[in-house]
């Protein structure tokens, strides 16, 4: 061989590192760079092992072209598929760790659950317990008329029928108690104490007893389940000379049906 | 043998390293058969970029396939094969992102119903 044959040659070996266009340079060092980022990453490695190695094997071909001449399609090719090798292996990564996730929350679901549905369970036994508690303290005093809840004077603004925030409360509960026990009826009876006409206080009883079937009716409780009575100053709890027997006489009482929807007779 | 002609020889055994590429009928079989996998996801077209650049690159790779260009069809079909995978690989995060959404919101539901209990 000559040297006329040795310097083409010799010049194709030398050019080969310089074949690389600066953006292939920076195509190359991008992959370079994504997959250094990848190859640390446990969870990567963990849900996608194979996307890992191919990111590698197609780094590592395109790394070896960009030392040949002529190669800088190629060099593109490979850096391009190990990005996208790297980046669909990120993606499994990023669902499996959502996956895992998932199946703890939905554990934190089930226990949730569980704990609100024992949670309902106390509610119910509670509210049960309370009012049967309510009627058993009143059942001595009005064995006749059923169970009977009383509503106290505090529930009210003083003269008139407009129940106060503090009544939604209990009105709630016996609402409850009505939502779970369908056939139950209930007639709300309005009493006052003597202060004031006769017929004053008449209207006041049903208005403030009109008041309470609203409330339950918003909460739920259907109209034909609910009768509405005012006594006005009749059938006293209490002697009406002393401010605290008049706050007695005050009231709004809740007469329960039985379980088959039967009501005492009226007053 | 002259140093003219000895150039010649370089330059044209060149030339036929691009003419002996391979008809890459397999690539493109395979490019194919992930479209169709990753298309029946339901994917909306304007959603995932990884899935049209897939749709492009495919059709490139068949029109440089008509045109004998194996090389560059099989460039195409490779890098269509992976934006397709890719774009399967976001849809599945995707799905279970929603997923996730969905549980913890319904955890948040319940946490609320057990504070009005409490």
């Amino acid at each position: 061989m000559n040297k006329w044959l040795l310097a083409p040659l010799l010049m194709l070996g030398l050019s080969g590192c310089s074949s690389l266009s600066s953006t292939d340079q920076q195509l190359l060092g991008e992959a370079q760079a994504g997959f250094n980022r990848i190859k640390n990453d446990a969870d990567i490695l963990r849900a996608a092992p194979k996307d890992v190695v191919r990111a590698s094997e197609s780094l590592a071909r395109a790394e070896r072209l960009a030392s040949y001449w002529g190669s800088a399609e190629d060099v593109r090719h490979y850096a391009y598929l190990s990005q996208r090798y790297g980046e669909i292996a990120r993606q499994h990564s990023l669902t499996l760790l959502n996956q895992e996730r998932l199946a703890q929350l939905e554990l934190e679901r089930q226990r949730l659950q569980l704990t609100l549905r024992e949670a309902q369970l106390l509610n119910v036994q509670q509210q049960t317990a309370w009012l049967a508690e309510q009627m058993a303290l009143l059942q001595g005093v009005e064995g006749e008329r059923g169970l009977v809840m009383t509503l106290g004077d505090v529930l009210f603004e003083v003269g008139a029928a407009e129940l106060l925030p503090a009544a939604s409360r209990t009105l709630l509960q016996v609402a409850h108690f009505l939502q779970m026990h369908p056939k139950r009826r209930v007639r709300i009876e309005g009493y006052t104490d003597n202060t004031g006409s006769v017929d004053f206080n008449l209207q006041l009883s049903r208005a403030r007893a009109q008041s309470v079937a609203d409330l339950l009716q918003d909460l739920g409780i259907g109209a034909e389940r609910i009768e509405v009575v005012g006594h006005g100053i009749a059938f006293p709890v209490a002697e009406n000379a002393s401010s605290r027997g008049r706050a007695q006489n005050r009231r709004v009482e809740i007469v329960f049906s039985d379980e088959q929807g039967r009501l005492s007779a009226e007053r | 043998m002259s140093k003219a002609s000895l150039c010649l020889v370089l330059v044209a055994s060149a030339l036929v390293g691009c003419a002996s590429d391979p008809v890459p009928s397999e690539q493109l079989r395979l490019t194919e058969q992930t479209l169709t996998q990753v298309r029946a996801l339901n994917i909306s077209a304007g959603q995932s970029a990884a899935l049209a650049q897939a749709e492009d690159k495919f059709a490139a790779a068949q029109r440089a396939m008509d045109k004998g260009r194996y090389r560059r069809a099989r460039i195409l079909a490779e890098q269509a094969e992976l934006d397709a995978r890719l774009a399967e690989a976001e849809h599945l995060h995707g799905t279970s992102q929603e997923q996730l959404s969905a549980l913890q919101g319904s955890i948040q539901q319940l946490r609320k119903q057990l504070g009005a209990l409490q």
